[in-house]
């Protein structure tokens, strides 16, 4: 043990104050908690860097657990050996409880006292993730201590890992979920089991389901077409069948379908307007599909591929009789070309499973936007962020964008506009700065005067004389020909 | 102290939370090229743990809504046992990673992944994953949506949080 400041690099096992040997270095400890910079001779051996340690943290030696780059540093090793140099951080774990000879791996015990672990989570991992952990150092020695660890976990994660009867459904069902989404095919084979379909033919119970999910109770405070929807018996009864059948929940699909098309015949600037309100229709439907939760019945609606797509593919098997549309019927025209097949707007006054956002296709005559369902949506975003966090986090919303971006001229001409007064013009201005910025709009650098050159000239061609107010008119419908003139009807005395 | 000599693996797995959105949209709407907005979690002793919004969060690997991962990197392997890693973890969870704290550009589970990562390893996470709220923020789309971001909690479901000690809720 001489004191010779340094000269003997080999003295690492000595007990003596570390501050005389070798050359001094700044090690940075980090605990979880705060940091701390120690001085220490880069000689020394852990267990001074310990005591120093114990020092500094007011923790005992043997409670201290240090990790450098992945390795934890035994008492026997040298700073050195670990390559611990000058402004390095070395960090420290202080074992709060006593604990047992080997913290070694998971504990099997907990295996065994759970049972197998079927279900969502595969065996050994749901071992470690109820296992003894932290307090318990032996694996097979500390049944009585595993219930605390458990209840830190989170309440029942043992019977979770059983995969069934777990406290935490949620979870449960969300896995299933996801599972569901991604193979459709599953889901309708658990349709066909007849339990299942014995739980679903009991309209009560379906909707007591539907209700107690909070996200449901939400989606029913805004919309209150959903709450009517849900308790009309017969409506439920209805669509449960439809959800029994996927071929006739097709049937109907089509059905309507062929109605939407109809319509689109009538009015032929409509069909532009149309197509890209259906393209955004169906996203706010699967919005509210996916806010259901586990709505299972909702993806069996003839949709191809677990149903996120908005389908521009014609419809292939012959279409049904046109029923009755509200207005004039052209069957032939306009239904392959659309073909917006699995879309879920309807062609009857009555809000379906598959509407759930209420929309009246009647109403689509004077005005796409102006759907209570598309207000509200557009309303609840500029309300609520998480809700825009939501809907951007689907998939469905890829699609939407895919198609807007694909029509950028449509988009920067169409916007969400309603010719009446009925949406607010902050809204109205919002939606058409949103989708011109979607087409990777510039389109707005040029004065509305210039975007709507085309517009305004067709407008005089009509004999609307009074350029101002026109122009007013197509800023306000975002250059719509035929709501502009709408308005200027309504405005102007006749 | 510690007979136990074996080493863990230590991967990092990066889910794309917005599923290809921000690859296909990010030029057209930030004007920059993001590959995706990433979520990143530490799998290590068959468990994922992660931070988010409701704080550290773990469950089986590839367990939470968000299924399975993009990529998976290898970040090494570490000496630190489950024991310890869990009291670490428990003692983050308590100062430094809770849930209240969670931001999504400065305060999020890549941060937590980062840290852990070096904790365990001893290396970082790639930097394209860690650089990605400053991309983000360098674009005027970026800033301008920068107060709705502010309040965006990013919390995949499927997990157990670690509610501070063992046996406290």
């Amino acid at each position: 043990m001489e004191d010779n400041g340094g000269e003997d690099p080999v003295n690492n096992n000595n007990d003596t104050t570390v501050s005389s040997e070798g050359s001094i270095i700044k090690v940075t400890v980090k605990t979880p908690k705060d940091k701390e910079e120690i001085a220490i001779s880069e000689d020394a051996s852990v267990t001074q860097f310990k005591e120093e340690i114990s020092r500094r943290f007011k923790a005992k030696q043997d409670q201290l657990v240090l990790i450098f780059a992945g390795k934890i540093l035994k008492d026997g090793d040298s700073l050195n050996q670990h390559g611990i140099k000058d402004g390095l951080t070395v960090h420290l774990v202080i074992k709060t409880a006593h604990k047992a000879g080997d913290g070694a791996s998971s504990s099997t015990s907990c295996t065994s006292q759970v049972g197998s672990s079927s279900g969502s989570s595969s065996g050994p991992s749901s071992a470690a993730h109820s296992s003894t952990v932290g307090s318990t150092g032996g694996p097979a020695s500390a049944p009585p201590q595993t219930p605390n660890i458990l209840t830190g976990f989170g309440d029942l994660s043992s019977l979770s890992s059983m995969g069934m009867g777990s406290a935490n459904f949620m979870e449960l069902q969300q896995q299933m979920q996801s599972q569901l989404m991604s193979n459709p095919e599953m889901l309708s084979q658990i349709m066909e089991n007849p339990l299942v379909q014995n739980m679903m033919s009991n309209p009560d119970l379906m909707r007591q389901m539907i209700v107690a999910n909070p996200q449901m109770q939400q989606l029913m405070e805004r919309n209150p077409e959903i709450s009517h929807m849900l308790n009309n018996p017969e409506l439920m009864r209805q669509t449960m069948e439809l959800a029994r059948n996927p071929a006739m929940m097709q049937e109907m699909m089509r059905n309507q379908d062929r109605a939407l098309s109809n319509l689109e015949s009538i009015p032929g600037g409509y069909n532009a307007l149309r197509r890209m309100y259906t393209d955004i229709q169906e996203p706010m439907f699967s919005a509210a599909r996916d806010q259901f939760g586990n709505n299972p019945f909702s993806a069996l609606g003839g949709n191809s591929d677990g149903g996120v797509q908005p389908s521009r593919t014609e419809n292939r098997e012959p279409l049904p009789n046109p029923w009755g549309p509200p207005s004039s019927t052209n069957p032939s025209e306009g239904g392959g070309g659309t073909g917006t097949t699995g879309s879920s707007t309807t062609g009857s006054t009555n809000p379906s499973v598959s509407n759930p956002l209420g929309v009246n296709s009647a109403s689509l005559g004077n005005g796409m936007f102006s759907s209570p369902g598309m207000q509200s949506l557009m309303q609840q975003i500029s309300e609520n962020p998480q809700l825009m966090q939501n809907m951007l986090s689907a998939p469905y919303m890829r699609s939407m964008m895919q198609s807007l971006a694909q029509n950028p001229d449509m988009a920067s001409q169409n916007p969400a506009s309603s010719p009446s007064a009925g949406t607010n013009p902050a809204q109205q201005l919002m939606m058409q700065q949103m989708l011109q910025m979607f087409a990777g709009g510039n389109a707005s650098s040029q004065t509305p005067e210039v975007q709507f050159q085309q517009q305004l000239e067709q407008l005089g061609a009509m004999g609307f004389i009074n350029r101002e107010a026109n122009l007013q008119a197509l800023i306000a419908t975002g250059g719509d020909v035929n709501a502009a003139i709408e308005r200027l009807l309504g405005s102007q005395p006749s | 102290m510690d007979p136990n000599n074996t080493s863990y693996a230590v991967k990092l797995y990066v889910y794309d939370i917005s599923k290809g959105m921000a690859r296909q949209l990010s030029p057209l709407m930030l004007g920059i090229q993001l590959d995706g907005i990433w979520h990143t979690a530490i799998v290590v002793h068959g468990e994922e743990f992660f931070y988010g919004g409701d704080g550290i969060t773990n469950c089986p690997p590839g367990g939470t809504s968000l299924g399975q991962p993009n990529s998976i990197i290898d970040l090494g392997t570490t000496e630190v046992t489950e024991e310890i890693f869990m009291e670490y973890l428990s003692s983050l969870g308590e100062s430094t990673y809770r849930g209240n704290q969670y931001h999504l550009f400065e305060w999020n589970c890549n941060t937590f992944s980062n840290e852990v990562a070096q904790f365990l390893t001893g290396s970082k996470i790639p930097g394209h994953i860690t650089d990605l709220p400053a991309e983000v923020l360098s674009t005027p789309f970026g800033q301008a949506l920068r107060p709705l971001l502010d309040s965006i909690n990013i919390a995949p479901q499927g997990g157990n949080t670690f509610n501070g000690h063992y046996g406290q809720r």
